[in-house]
Order: structure tokens, then C-alpha cells, then sequence
């Protein structure tokens, strides 16, 4: 199906985006940790926090990255049962449909999850827990 | 010195882990990969005190820990997970292996000199 090939081809564009971004933020965080630690610049807590927010962006847009990429399998199953068995196909779309759902749910459990203490309030999670 | 290893897939975590660290009295190894810490530890390496991620390809934290109780040399060293993971359900795994403390990220740098300082019981 034409739309949905143009819905796979956007997916791979902000794919390829989110790399680039993940990459690119990354780079520019280690240049910043060689200037601190050339230059012995003491860190305080703000810019300790600050540079561990670099982490937190890369297992969020990696965490999106999977979400497209199981996108992406799933499309493209579905366009090639819809291209070969018009039955086959009433059977995928259904099935798009819930694997799509699926792949949400799951992209935003792990949004929660690799947020650590940026979007929980400062009482809800204690910083260090000893068991 | 002690000996601490850091376990992170995140170049930048790492960076972060040892600006903080750098002025303490210890002795640090970084590693991205857990398999080559655990290589290294299989090999004679004997750390006094591990922080390692939990989300990471290949050997994750907890699969990291788990094969740490199976080395005699690290059945018991103290082990701590720095991640952004909360989930109560992963700590309670790490707890089953004995875990010895759970940090959330991001953290902060005089929580996790006192984490260290608290586990090797060095000097304050």
C-alpha cells in the first residue's frame, strides 16, 4: 500500500533523526567532561545532574527507537499480506492494530521507567536505597 | 586503595561517575561492557566494590550480578545498581542477589561519595 510506504519511509527518517541526535549529544557531553576534568573544574550537584540528563536522552530515544522499529516489522508484515490475500489481510490489520497498541504501551512503560528522578516528584523516589 | 568498578554502557555516565569520584580515596576501573569486567574478575581482578547500570546490551546489571555470586571471589563483594530504572519488581530481583543498595539517576554527587564512603567504611 502506497500509504503505508510512505508512513515506513517517515519512520525511518526520525529513526535516522533520533541517532544522529543520540549521537550528537553524546559527542558534545564527553567534550564538555574533557574540558571539566582537563581544566579540574569541581562539580557541583546542578552540573552533575546536568550531565547525567545526557544518559537519560539516549535510553529515551533508544527506547523510541525500538517502538519504530517493531513499527516498521509490523507495517511492513501487513503490506505484504494485504498485497498477496485480500482475507489474509482483513486477519492482519487486526493484528497491526493490537501490535501497534502493544508497541505504545510498551514505549511508554519504558518512558517511565528510563526517566529516573527527572519526572518523578523529589519525594517519590529516594535517590539511594540500601536493602 | 579499594578497588571500585564502574559497569556502564554510557561513556557519559562514566564520565560523570568519575569527576565525582576523582578526589576520593580510591582506586577506579570503568568498564562499558559487563562481560569484560566479569573477564577481568574471572581473571584475578579483585574489586572491593562494583556500581554497575541495569540497562545494558548483552549482560544487563542484574545478569551481571547474578554471574558476580557465581565467582567465589565476588559471592559477597558489595554491589551497587546506579540507573534510572525504578521499578520495585527489579529491586527486588537485585535484592534476591544480593544487591547491596540501589542509586536512581541522576544522582547526586555527595549522595554517591557517601554511598561509597558508607559501603567501603573509608574514612570520613
Amino acid at each position: 500500500m502506497l500509504i503505508l510506504d510512505s508512513v515506513d519511509n517517515l519512520l525511518e527518517h526520525i529513526e535516522e533523526v533520533q541517532k544522529d541526535v543520540t549521537h550528537l549529544s553524546s559527542e558534545s557531553l564527553l567534550k564538555m567532561c574533557a574540558f571539566i576534568e582537563n581544566g579540574n573544574i569541581e562539580v557541583n550537584d546542578d552540573i552533575a545532574a546536568a550531565l547525567q540528563y545526557q544518559d537519560i536522552i539516549t535510553q529515551q530515544l533508544s527506547a523510541t527507537i525500538e517502538a519504530i522499529n517493531s513499527m516498521r516489522v509490523s507495517i511492513k508484515r501487513f503490506s505484504h499480506a494485504f498485497s498477496n490475500d485480500e482475507t489474509l489481510a482483513q486477519d492482519s490489520m487486526s493484528k497491526l492494530h493490537d501490535k501497534l497498541n502493544k508497541t505504545l504501551a510498551e514505549a511508554k512503560d519504558k518512558k517511565s521507567r528510563f526517566s529516573g528522578k527527572i519526572l518523578d516528584s523529589e519525594d517519590a523516589v529516594d535517590t539511594i536505597e540500601f536493602f | 586503595m579499594p578497588l571500585v568498578i564502574f559497569v556502564d554502557d554510557s561513556e557519559t555516565a562514566l564520565a560523570s561517575t568519575r569527576m565525582v569520584t576523582n578526589s576520593m580515596p580510591i582506586e577506579v576501573k570503568q568498564y562499558t561492557q559487563a562481560q569484560v569486567a566479569l573477564a577481568e574478575i574471572k581473571a584475578g581482578m579483585i574489586p572491593d566494590l562494583i556500581i554497575t547500570d541495569l540497562n545494558m546490551p548483552v549482560m544487563n546489571g542484574l545478569e551481571f550480578l547474578q554471574a558476580l555470586r557465581a565467582v567465589p571471589s565476588t559471592s559477597r563483594t558489595p554491589t551497587l545498581m546506579l540507573t534510572t530504572e525504578t521499578k520495585a519488581e527489579l529491586k527486588q530481583q537485585g535484592k534476591v542477589l544480593g544487591l547491596t543498595g540501589w542509586i536512581v539517576k541522576p544522582f547526586n554527587p555527595a549522595q554517591l561519595k557517601q554511598a561509597i564512603t558508607r559501603v567501603l567504611r573509608l574514612p570520613v
